[in-house]
């Protein structure tokens, strides 16, 4: 085996040595990571699955444009045509008259407050969607004022209220997360570096006596820092099992609340490559912390 | 057995300057200090505590730095030594302290087999260096032991293996005999004694000047950072030669 390979074993075996001795001050820093990612993908997990929430509002909020009952029926399809092309708009769906009557009649049992009435009085009218990004009160502004000047459309029902209640629920929504991500993000990254630097203190003599043999700094660090990955990684699986645990608690009493609150309750837990990306960020914590601990450390004692 | 020398032939190992060392302003460690020791040549290191016996050994295999002058070993500078340069010199010195400094989580054969895991020996080999040096200072028995179940004696005489197995060209020793009884004392300097007849350069920090008498090798006494006496080999007395 060449004097590389050699080293190479050596260094891993140094690094699996100092993780399977489980000090007390291993087994701190692997819990610190665990309870930092518990709260980081807790908090991560309800503000993703609370922005789902809004998106599937978002996905429904529409604008009905009802139509000038003179406009004929063979003008709709142009007409939504130029709709689907105005600023904004995700798709138009046309309602001719006689689906409005249908809707009406399924809907409110109408077919009696329609009795006696020679002629439908219903609109025909157009459904927009809007596009995610033209979901906000300006952007609809612009929609309105291009939609006014078509001829055939008679009134624009009011969405603005609803619209504007949705921008500030995202806009807090995103906040939240943002704020909560980066104080989170710092308080993790001060915990863990000077837990692992205290994990470091306690091997200190170890990685002196190292560098008073010839070892290379290299040599040193290398097992300390993929020591510090694997004690990450380890802290970041315990907190994925742990906010899978709560999830699979909680579930059926956020489903129920859910259900009460906006009448429905799809929630989802975190994607694979989101679970790896969690095991993953413990893995990172625990590197920069050990790469925080040995920055001061010279080795040349 | 195998001797790696690397600096030209006839140079003395250690070569000193006018080397200062001050840790604070106006205070020195070590002030003003030249001397030159020649390859295979025993030293004793003495002086009061403070006198800075520490500080030079650590000039010598490149802990510290000095604050003046010029400091060679084995042919290198060790004033601009790179960071990355001073591993591989640490590899030709091998050093002894008083307090063992073993590591306890390692068995006596890890903790020799050390300086040879970093400069990559294959394990075989590895093992097979090792189980001779422990052979020669007695504890080849004691390989699967870890350190805390050894006397004091015996954990020097490991500490003593470890600084032994690479062959390093120079053995700088302090006070390794501190913590020992003179039974365990003499046991310990013939085991470095044995070492400077095999070509090492040695350099012993001690206050003992019943070991300074017994082996009659150079004496160097230092005094508040300056070299106040040096005292050349005896003609006669335990390992006279080097």
């Amino acid at each position: 085996m060449s004097r590389v390979l050699v080293l190479v074993r050596v260094m891993f075996a140094n690094a699996l040595r100092g993780v399977r001795q489980a000090s007390t001050t291993s087994l701190l820093a692997v819990f610190t990571i665990a309870v930092v990612l518990v709260l980081v993908g807790s908090a991560s997990l309800l503000v993703a699955n609370m922005t789902g929430i809004l998106d599937d509002f978002g996905a429904e909020l529409q604008l009905t444009a009802y139509l000038d009952g003179d406009l004929p029926a063979a003008e709709l399809p142009e007409l939504a045509e130029r709709v689907a092309g105005a600023p904004g708009v995700a798709s138009v769906e046309v309602v001719t008259k006689e689906e409005a009557l249908e809707r009406f009649e399924r809907i409110a049992g109408g077919g009696a407050l329609l009795e006696g009435l020679e002629e439908n009085p219903l609109p025909a009218s157009l459904e927009i969607e809007l596009r995610p990004d033209a979901r906000t009160a300006e952007s609809l502004a612009t929609l309105r004022a291009a939609l006014a000047d078509l001829p055939g459309i008679e009134e624009l029902a009011h969405g603005e209220e609803w619209i504007e209640g949705y921008t500030r629920a995202v806009a807090l929504i995103r906040g939240v997360a943002w704020g909560l991500g980066l104080v989170l993000g710092l308080a993790a990254l001060l915990i863990v570096a000077n837990t692992v630097r205290l994990a470091f203190y306690a091997r200190r003599d170890e990685l002196d006596i190292l560098a008073l043999v010839g070892a290379s700094r290299t040599f040193v660090r290398v097992p300390f820092l993929l020591e510090g990955t694997l004690q990450g990684m380890l802290g970041g699986l315990l907190a994925l099992l742990i906010v899978f645990g709560g999830y699979e608690l909680l579930l059926p009493q956020l489903r129920y609340g859910l259900e009460l609150l906006v009448g429905r309750a799809e929630l989802s837990f975190f994607t694979w490559s989101e679970s790896f990306s969690l095991v993953a960020s413990g893995a990172g914590l625990g590197l920069l912390g050990a790469m925080t601990a040995l920055a001061g450390w010279r080795g040349e004692s | 057995m195998r001797r790696r020398v690397t600096n030209p032939a006839g140079e003395p190992p250690v070569r000193m300057y006018h080397v200062s060392k001050s840790y604070m302003a106006g205070q020195y460690a070590l002030h003003d200090v030249s001397l030159e020791v020649r390859r295979g040549e025993f030293v004793f290191l003495t002086g009061a505590s403070g006198a800075g016996k520490t500080t030079l050994l650590e000039l010598i295999f490149a802990a510290t730095e000095p604050s003046e002058g010029q400091i060679l070993v084995l042919g290198r500078n060790v004033a601009r030594l790179g960071a990355g340069a001073v591993p591989a010199l640490r590899r030709r010195v091998g050093v002894v302290f008083q307090d063992f400094k073993l590591l306890d989580d390692r068995t006596v054969e890890e903790n020799v087999r050390l300086a040879l895991d970093v400069i990559g020996t294959p394990r075989r080999e590895a093992r097979t260096r090792v189980f001779q040096l422990l052979k020669s200072v007695g504890l080849q028995h004691r390989r699967f032991h870890h350190p805390k179940s050894l006397s004091g004696g015996e954990q020097q005489r490991v500490a003593l293996a470890r600084a032994l197995v690479n062959e390093p060209e120079i053995l700088l020793a302090d006070e390794p005999t501190g913590n020992l009884d003179p039974e365990l004392t003499i046991e310990i300097m013939d085991l470095i004694m044995a070492a400077a007849m095999r070509g090492t350069t040695v350099i012993v920090a001690t206050h003992d000047h019943s070991l300074i008498e017994r082996y009659g090798k150079r004496m160097l006494r230092l005094e508040n950072g300056r070299i106040a006496e040096d005292q050349p080999a005896a003609t006669a007395g335990i390992g006279s030669g080097a």
